[in-house]
């Protein structure tokens, strides 16, 4: 069956995760990318993590799940050579995908304006922290410093007077791949009605704090001249709507309409304090949460983490256990959706792999292919250029593959 | 003035509600597809009534938040409890290339507009399906909210202070960033069916999609057998540091700062004007960094606490220190890269008032995107019923005063 985006042909000088992870989503539903590495390889295949914690740049975990599906060169941009090849590359591509910081694709020549006029059809997916316009785009930054930029570490996680928290993942080179897939598509898909090719350029900063932070609370910002901070608590209106501990982890204890509230007492075996006036609507339940936490706290202690879920989600209420990645991995709904696919990889052996993060019956995506070796294709990659074995040979001497 | 757009003739039905489904419709339309959301007067979405309002004033038109995440959706009224609501919003999906919702698995066919019916009338419907843990499985009808459905994924087990309990975070991050992906299957379901004439029902699994995210720690459980815990605000896969949120002078002000580089790590040491411990052997090189992490960020807390931010993230962006400040939502509106980048802008509501929205979130060359005010209820319902549909003046009329469209 083919994939989805057969035939759309896609370069990608990308390192880390925002690029990579972007590109795998094209890769996984069936276009050919062909990701561009420095010759010492990205450095996401430095950073683990390691099957045993023994560094090996073909078993990075990150680099294993982020660049399925694709085809790996070397080029060496820091030559001339280098930067022919790469135009080479470009010159039909439908699109690039990248994540360098503004000024290095300038130092490169690279810069769109450059690109534009040997692939006008082109499109340029340019996915960094800060976007390529603006007093910050001139801007060293990673991941961490676009999330915290966004207001959403501030207003929605971490303790009052504790520092702001991001999610422990790239939570920030996630969202802005996301948007750059969607309007990255966009923009491919519907060539023609643009009018040719373009530069679609992603601020994962700018991403969350307009659609995540700005949604939410920038109309009331602008308006009111007020704003609110995390609580450490979970929501601060409605109660009960917090993080938990129980016998063997923790719960989200989430119970906002009457419905769910008389779910939650016959889940606990109808206590009496549960009656009580204070605790009959969302709101003066948030009041008087002090008082309530430790009471509901008592019983979640009592119990296991699945066992409250499962209870509460018979009741109809929103609990849910807050699982581990290999609670979430290994369970049975998952497994049974086929959501964890395995693949051999030439070096790393069997590995498991996360699959499609969405299905497609038509045109199912997924992992088509383990992530690339270093150079695994510089021979059939540049041979499709129209370079010979001799021409491929002296590219490799002269430090250019 | 909007113009190039991409999705141009793209007619879309908007079943989404709250939050995800319609930030997919925004998503499509910002990109020039024609989105209707489909909602009625007998169920008001519940993010309609959330304050604050417009001018000050309540009402289901006027919610400032509900207007930022919907805009760009229209509007039309279907009261589809009656039967012939449905039989009308059955003929609307038939006239749109994709048709989009967020409910539970079998609500659609509650409401007479599952997939099969929609395709018996129309073969190649692209059913766009968000339920928060897909169409089928033993937990498809699990219960959650935005901000508990990262739970089911492992995201929530990550996030916390180093060593202590999971912190949750307070809105629903999954949201926005399930509506924004949600526009990528759908417009490879277009490509697909201009390339083969077929349509399809995409099965759009919140937890999996955002299951993703934690794809470096779902490596280490599965090559290694571990489960991380709560890391605060380190590299995920301790391939840097520093790296964390330091304290500022002032009210909770905080500077991020990730050295993964010896280049970034000694701009850091010449800022701080080399200071005695950060030539010691424990920060030498990044692993050494690493190890001793915890004694580096408190050294380095205890010379940030004297400084602005915002100064101090400049002088360290002079000498290639990836630093920032921490923005709270007070700052946002006046920051000079996000006024710069046009992040925010203020529109005329079509009820007299100003409201603050954002705009398009992700800058195109060629393409400028089609932004609009949050949508009054029912805007749409002359055009869409009266010229897309087709019905008589008199039948409109009719169905109104039955409050079938409503």
């Amino acid at each position: 069956m083919p994939g989805a985006l057969d035939g759309i042909k896609i370069v990608e000088l990308g390192q880390m995760v925002s690029a990579p992870y972007c590109a795998k989503l094209f890769a996984d539903f069936g276009a050919d990318v062909i990701k561009v590495e420095p010759p010492e390889g990205d450095v996401a295949r430095t950073w683990g993590p390691f099957p045993d914690d023994e560094p090996d740049p073909e078993k990075s975990g990150l680099h294993l799940f982020v660049n399925t599906s694709k085809k790996s060169v070397t080029l060496n941009l820091e030559e001339d050579g280098g930067r022919s090849l790469f135009l080479e590359l470009v010159a039909d591509a439908d699109a690039l995908i990248e994540n360098n910081l503004p000024k290095r694709m300038r130092g490169w020549g690279l810069a769109y304006s450059e690109l534009e006029k040997i692939n006008p059809g082109l499109v340029m997916i340019s996915i960094t922290p800060f976007g390529q316009t603006g007093p910050y785009s001139e801007w060293n930054g990673y991941d961490l410093n676009a999330y915290h930029l966004t207001g959403a570490s501030s207003r929605y996680c971490g303790r009052p007077g504790e520092s702001p928290l991001e999610h422990g993942t790239f939570s920030g080179d996630y969202f802005g791949a996301v948007a750059a897939a969607s309007w990255g598509l966009a923009a491919i898909y519907g060539r023609d009605n643009a009018g040719g090719g373009q530069h679609v350029d992603v601020s994962c900063a700018e991403a969350i704090a307009a659609s995540f932070v700005g949604g939410q609370n920038i109309g009331a910002f602008a308006q009111d001249g007020k704003f609110d901070k995390r609580t450490g608590v979970g929501m601060s209106l409605g109660a009960p709507a917090t993080i938990m501990p129980c016998k063997d982890g923790h719960v989200w204890i989430l119970c906002l309409e009457t419905a769910q509230w008389n779910g939650l007492a016959k889940t606990m075996g109808d206590p009496e304090w549960m009656q009580m006036d204070i605790f009959q609507d969302m709101f003066s339940r948030a009041q008087n949460s002090d008082a309530m936490y430790p009471l509901i706290e008592q019983w979640t202690m009592e119990h296991g983490k699945m066992e409250i879920m499962e209870r509460c989600q018979a009741n109809g209420v929103p609990v849910s256990a807050v699982f581990t990645v290999g609670e979430a991995a290994e369970h049975e709904h998952l497994q049974s959706r086929g959501y964890i696919v395995e693949q051999d990889h030439p070096v790393a052996g069997k590995i498991r792999n996360l699959g499609a993060p969405f299905k497609m019956p038509a045109c199912p995506g997924g992992p088509q292919s383990p992530a690339p070796l270093l150079g695994q294709h510089n021979d059939e990659v540049y041979g499709e250029l129209g370079k010979s074995a001799d021409d491929i040979a002296q590219l490799r001497s002269d430090g250019i593959i | 003035m909007p113009k190039n757009l991409p999705l141009k003739g793209i007619r879309v039905a908007n079943f989404g509600w709250v939050w995800a489904g319609p930030v997919t419709g925004q998503t499509l339309a910002f990109l020039g597809a024609e989105v209707y959301k489909i909602e009625s007067k007998a169920r008001i979405d519940l993010t309609r009534k959330l304050p604050p309002f417009g001018g000050g004033e309540p009402g289901p038109d006027r919610s400032l938040s509900n207007h930022a995440c919907w805009a760009g959706n229209g509007s039309v009224t279907l009261n589809l409890k009656k039967p012939e609501a449905q039989a009308i919003a059955r003929n609307l999906a038939a006239k749109c290339d994709v048709v989009i919702e967020n409910f539970g698995p079998g609500a659609m066919d509650r409401i007479g507009c599952g997939y099969e019916t929609l395709r018996a009338e129309r073969p190649d419907t692209i059913m766009f399906s968000m339920p928060a843990a897909g169409l089928d499985g033993p937990m498809k009808s699990v219960r959650t909210y935005g901000l508990s459905l990262t739970s089911l994924t492992g995201l929530d087990s990550l996030t916390g202070y180093t060593g202590g309990p999971p912190i949750p975070v307070e809105n629903a991050y999954s949201d926005p960033y399930n509506g924004i992906l949600g526009a990528f299957p759908v417009i490879a379901a277009l490509r697909h069916r201009d390339r083969t004439g077929e349509g399809q029902h995409i099965d759009y699994s919140q937890q999996e999609a955002v299951m993703h995210m934690v794809g470096p720690a779902f490596m280490d459980y599965a090559l290694n057998g571990r489960n991380a815990g709560p890391i605060g605000n380190r590299h995920p896969l301790a391939a840097a540091a520093p790296h964390g949120v330091f304290p500022c002078s002032g009210d909770d002000r905080w500077i991020s700062i990730a050295v993964l580089t010896d280049d970034e790590w000694n701009g850091l040491r010449s800022v701080m004007g080399d200071p005695a411990w950060t030539s010691q052997p424990d920060f030498e090189s990044l692993q050494a960094r690493v190890t001793n992490i915890e004694a580096l960020h408190s050294q380095l807390a205890e010379w940030t606490r004297h400084h602005d931010d915002r100064d101090l993230a400049e002088k360290l962006q002079g000498a290639g220190v990836a630093a920032a400040p921490v923005l709270n939502v007070g700052d946002l509106l006046d920051d000079p890269h996000y006024k710069a980048r046009g992040t925010y802008i203020e529109v005329t509501h079509p009820l007299g008032f100003k409201e603050t929205i954002y705009g398009a979130y992700v800058k195109t060359s060629r393409t400028e995107a089609a932004v609009e005010p949050g949508p009054v209820m029912g805007r749409d319902n002359d055009h869409v019923f009266k010229e897309i549909l087709e019905i008589a003046p008199d039948r409109y009329d009719k169905l109104i005063a039955d409050e079938i469209i409503f």
